[in-house]
């Protein structure tokens, strides 16, 4: 039985293997190139602590490919879901042939597990080695951007795109199973998943920990400036980093707290004059009003108001790729269970 | 093992439209039954409640004394020829026997590889480029290479030409003679059937019309004509089946265990096309009469 679903899935395994083997070569090219000059360079200028120059020269270098494989590596799991996933039951509703593989001498339930095993496990093998591959080859540049909380690292990178090809092929499963057609899974699919992802990295994934709060004093903001609303002068205080964490929130707070209105600005900063019309935002020395009544202004602000951060420190980077990966998997697993039961159920 | 189909009140509904409506029957094993009935009658239907393809929506089926998909042994003991035969286009003939040999712990692969050459058919040849009638009998060699008791075919003909359809009927009739194999095969067309079968279960609007052993239905069913007259004076033993009107000459087909003597009556005796065809505009006019009933009440 494991032996006739590979026989069915071997051509479209043989496609992905080519493009993982694509991939390889391209890392392998590049790779050492990009790690000789991290150490001949970047780490070098650690040493004097004087970075800017040799990790622009870096960016400027590398940073395109890396973006661009990273947002290839952020679609594969829903590609997988949609090309390996979604035909996978529909093609033998749609065709026909599921009444020649559900009339032999295997029940319809053994025949779907042994389906769901060898396919819902090649996505997860490919998924990973793509993820090992990318982390391998990135490293570089994760150590230069320290921020292996963001998206395009911790989206892409480790464990999680495993969980991600899971749960993407069983959603595909069973879009194709309740649809019966390939065309209309392939659609749901890529429109659940994508919703599934947007929504649980926005909303589920800052709060799988209760995260840590911290009061930080303005000064030591890495950005802060001033904009210009209908309703006055509005201060603005970048995040202040911390190299590898995953920020929740910050807002800019004095005692009992109050924030820094317009109104504040208007009595304590009367001089100070905000950015021209539609001008972004204002950032660190672009003065209005002049720099001596900007960092004055500043000055006062930061004797009242502190930043208040909420974060996800750094050392919780794997426990959170479990805990997501485990999700998106059992929510896999659970997505499969109800696609054998409706195909047992209730398909023809 | 007394029945190769047996089933009571057996119902299928898709939404408010019953494709298959009291159906009881009971089917014994030996015999290669034709199923037989116009188009949309229900054939496909009670053939896949066989197969466990369908589930029911009122009424019981057991094949071969169980219920229909109950188990895997269950399962390897029916093979099945689905409607337009389906196959797996990318897979070569030789992937499909790997399959079945796969998926059935009686496969005979002696049997299925014999067939194959029999045919003439390369084992390497993808099977998307098999014509009607090799797809047909690739089909069938996947289903009696499964060594099954009972072996249920949906219209496995119908969309073959004569000489392809003449074909796979002998083939056929040499495996029922070689394996001892309980055979039901549908179409809509008498002619097909009555080479091949011995027993006969039309089926029309939903409903089983009329089964038996064929050669016992023709000596029982009779055709009448005669001076035209009213027909309701039959005695009961006798069941009229069909019956129509000229200005001066009545016809009227009825089933009768003993002889008719009435010597008003000149007795014919029927064709099996004959036969069926009574029974399905019989039924054709009872369901036109029931629209029309059911029209007038609304």
């Amino acid at each position: 039985m494991i032996w006739f679903a590979w026989r069915q899935f071997r051509l479209q395994a043989l496609v992905v293997a080519g493009v993982l083997v694509a991939v390889a070569v391209l890392f392998i090219v590049t790779g050492p190139s990009m790690l000789h000059l991290f150490d001949t360079s970047v780490a070098n200028c650690r040493a004097n602590s004087d970075c800017g120059a040799a990790t622009t020269i870096f960016h400027d270098k590398y940073d395109k490919i890396v973006q661009f494989m990273t947002t290839i590596s952020v679609i594969v799991p829903a590609l997988l879901g949609i090309f390996w996933g979604a035909p996978l039951i529909a093609r033998e509703l749609e065709s026909g042939t599921y009444r020649l593989a559900w009339t032999q001498g295997v029940m319809r339930s053994r025949w779907m597990v042994n389906k769901l095993a060898v396919v819902g496990g090649a996505s997860m093998i490919a998924a990973g080695l793509l993820s090992w591959m990318l982390t391998w080859w990135a490293t570089p540049l994760d150590i230069i951007n320290q921020n292996r909380f963001g998206s395009m690292v911790y989206d892409t990178h480790y464990i999680t795109p495993i969980g991600y090809a899971a749960f993407a092929f069983a959603l595909g499963v069973t879009a194709g199973v309740l649809f019966r057609h390939t065309l209309p899974a392939m659609a749901t699919t890529i429109v659940a998943f994508a919703a599934a992802r947007l929504a649980f990295t926005s909303y589920i994934r800052p709060h799988l920990m209760s995260p840590v709060m911290k009061n930080i004093s303005i000064k030591h903001a890495t950005n802060f400036g001033f904009s210009r609303t209908p309703s006055g002068l509005q201060f603005i205080a970048g995040t202040s980093s911390y190299p590898n964490s995953l920020v929740v929130k910050s807002v800019v707070m004095g005692r009992h707290g109050a924030t820094v209105t317009p109104q504040w600005l208007r009595l304590h900063c009367p001089k100070l004059i905000g950015p021209p019309p539609n001008a972004s935002i204002g950032k660190v020395g672009s003065a209005p009003g002049g720099p001596q009544y900007f960092n004055a202004c500043v000055n006062k602000i930061a004797q009242s108001f502190h930043i208040v951060m909420t974060y996800q420190p750094a050392n919780r980077f794997w426990t959170f790729q479990w805990y997501e990966t485990s999700i998106y998997v059992l929510a896999g697993v659970a997505l499969c269970a109800l696609s054998v039961w409706w195909v047992r159920r209730r398909v023809a | 093992m007394t029945s190769a189909l047996q089933a009571t009140d057996l119902g299928k509904r898709y939404g408010r439209k019953w494709a298959l409506n009291s159906c009881t029957l009971d089917i014994p094993t030996g015999r290669v039954v034709g199923l037989v009935g116009p188009n949309g009658a229900g054939k496909s239907t009670l053939l896949q409640l066989a197969v466990g393809l369908l589930t029911p929506s009122s009424g019981t089926i057991t094949v071969l004394d169980e219920r229909p998909a109950s188990s895997a042994e269950q399962l390897g003991r029916i093979g099945y020829v689905a409607q337009d035969t389906p196959i797996y286009p990318g897979l070569s003939i030789g992937a499909h026997l790997h399959m079945g040999a796969a998926l059935n712990s009686n496969w005979d692969a002696q049997l299925a590889d014999r067939r194959i050459r029999d045919l003439a058919l390369d084992p390497r040849q993808h099977a998307g480029r098999l014509s009607g009638g090799q797809r047909a009998q690739l089909a069938l060699t996947l289903a009696i290479a499964k060594r099954p008791s009972l072996l249920l075919m949906d219209e496995p003909v119908a969309a073959l030409d004569p000489l392809a359809r003449r074909e796979f009927l002998a083939i056929l009739m040499e495996v029922v003679a070689d394996q001892e194999v309980s055979v039901i095969l549908s179409s809509h067309l008498v002619a097909d059937l009555e080479r091949v079968s011995d027993y006969l279960v039309v089926l029309a609007a939903s409903q089983v019309q009329v089964n038996g052993d064929i050669e016992e239905l023709l000596a029982t069913h009779h055709r009448l004509v005669g001076s035209r007259r009213e027909i309701d004076n039959f005695p009961d033993a006798v069941q009229v089946i069909e019956s129509s009107h000229t200005e001066r000459q009545s016809t009227v087909t009825v089933r009768s265990v003993d002889p008719i003597l009435d010597p008003t009556w000149s007795v014919e005796s029927l064709t099996l096309e004959d036969l069926v065809l009574a029974y399905m505009s019989q039924a054709e006019v009872q369901r036109r009469d029931l629209v029309r009933t059911n029209g007038g009440a609304r």
